[in-house]
């Protein structure tokens, strides 16, 4: 068992964590966290197979996407919480229970 | 011994994530969503990524931590009790059959098993390829850097760092265009403490110091552009609570210049190269360290301005529209 292959399980456990937040959380801001914690279980994949293919030093393509990946997420979150706090504003509601 | 690590931080990692989806109070929620991008950074230091774990303690647990934070002024911790309370009463009016929800949640977790398999049998069986770290360290010596992260993010696959800078002015405009603030006020909820504003003005050159010593570094050690627009970007917010906004300050015109230099000088630099008979962004070796450094500097002040804007913009949809027809001053 090295390193890599314990981060990768932990990866595909994160990201079932983040998808199944997305759909059984109801609260905006809950599904957001849902949401980064999906990515992070994608970005834990991706650095864990640089690890694995690591010579003199890791593979640095994966750190340049993940870092790109985070701040992107990053900027995208701040969008849905701009709109989650807009929504709550102007009708009072912090999910979508209400289907109207 | 250091498997022993790797699995506690593992399952340390993977409680958080699931705590901060099922307890109740928003508050917790957000707290335990710090703790979960701390311990993901502290994994990434354990698989030798220390800039992305930077990054993720930066950007992703700190500065949308302060987001969400902000954002529960908004959503009182009491209301989500409040709302599990009415869950309660519409499940029992509405499911006059409890069976009737059973068979959805079945569906949800066979799904969930189901997705979890998937990605176990898609991580085992990846072919090893090695991956591009000899390509990367082969063109290393040209990128004019020294750290291959680096080298990757501007130079290689420059392309990406550009579009991302582009990604957050968009996240900008979006939260701009929610918001529909007009105009930069003085924030309503600022400190009067005068011992803080003291320190926040203290902390200002020494943060603004260590920004610039990380971008600096970024050539040849972990660091760089993002981790150091995060460092900038919270002088912009602390200065922003501390009750002297930056954005009322400088004019407008000032402040759209810098929000767009970063991208822009990134794009004239790709043309001016194609004009001069290259590829986009393929820097000329000999010059390729001090375009990289000027592009770096360039691009860590527009995100930060970016990001202090993001978070002014956020702090401000809290008060209500017709408060702010009043005169304030």
């Amino acid at each position: 068992m090295e390193t890599y292959m314990i981060y990768s399980l932990t990866s595909a456990v994160i990201f079932v964590i983040g998808i199944g937040g997305i759909f059984i959380t109801r609260h905006f801001i809950k599904k957001i966290i849902s949401t980064i914690i999906m990515g992070g279980g994608v970005f834990l994949c991706f650095v864990s197979f640089a690890e694995r293919d690591a010579q003199a030093f890791a593979d640095p393509v994966p750190h340049a996407l993940v870092i790109t990946g985070i701040v992107v997420a990053v900027a995208s979150a701040a969008f849905a919480l701009a709109l989650a706090r807009r929504i709550y504003q102007l009708t009072g509601e912090e999910s979508f229970i209400n289907d109207k | 011994m250091s498997i022993i690590i790797d699995i506690l931080l593992a399952i340390l990692t993977v409680y958080l994530a699931l705590q901060s989806l099922l307890v109740h109070r928003l508050t917790q929620n957000v707290f335990l969503f710090f703790a979960f991008g701390l311990a993901l950074a502290l994994a990434w230091v354990r698989l030798g990524a220390v800039d992305v774990a930077i990054t993720e303690a930066a950007i992703a647990s700190g500065f949308l931590g302060v987001l969400f934070l902000d954002a529960l002024r908004d959503f009182s911790d009491t209301s989500s009790k409040k709302w599990d309370d009415l869950e309660l009463v519409r499940n029992s009016l509405h499911s006059k059959n409890p069976k009737s929800l059973f068979l959805p949640r079945l569906a949800l977790v066979l799904g969930l098993l189901l997705f979890l398999f998937i990605s176990l049998e898609a991580i085992w069986k990846i072919p090893d390829g090695g991956g591009l770290t000899a390509a990367a360290e082969a063109m290393l010596p040209e990128s004019g850097v020294e750290h291959p992260v680096t080298a990757v993010l501007l130079n290689f696959r420059a392309y990406d760092t550009w579009l991302e800078i582009g990604v957050i002015l968009l996240g900008l405009l979006a939260v701009f265009t929610v918001g529909g603030i007009k105009i930069y006020r003085k924030p309503q909820a600022i400190t009067h403490d005068p011992l803080l504003r003291q320190v926040i003005l203290f902390s200002t050159p020494i943060l603004f110091l260590f920004g610039a010593f990380i971008l600096y570094f970024g050539k040849s050690g972990p660091g760089g552009a993002f981790q150091a627009a995060v460092l900038w970007g919270a002088i912009g917010i602390l200065l922003y609570l501390g009750g002297k906004p930056i954005f009322t300050v400088i004019p407008r015109w000032l402040l759209r210049l810098i929000l767009t230099i970063g991208l822009g000088f990134f794009l004239l630099l790709g043309f001016l190269i194609i004009a001069s008979g290259g590829a986009l962004f393929e820097y000329p070796p000999a010059y390729a360290g001090i375009l990289i450094l000027i592009v770096e500097t360039l691009a860590a002040i527009s995100i930060a301005a970016a990001l202090t804007a993001i978070f002014a913009n956020l702090n401000q949809m809290t008060e209500e529209p017709k408060e702010s027809n009043q005169p304030i001053e």
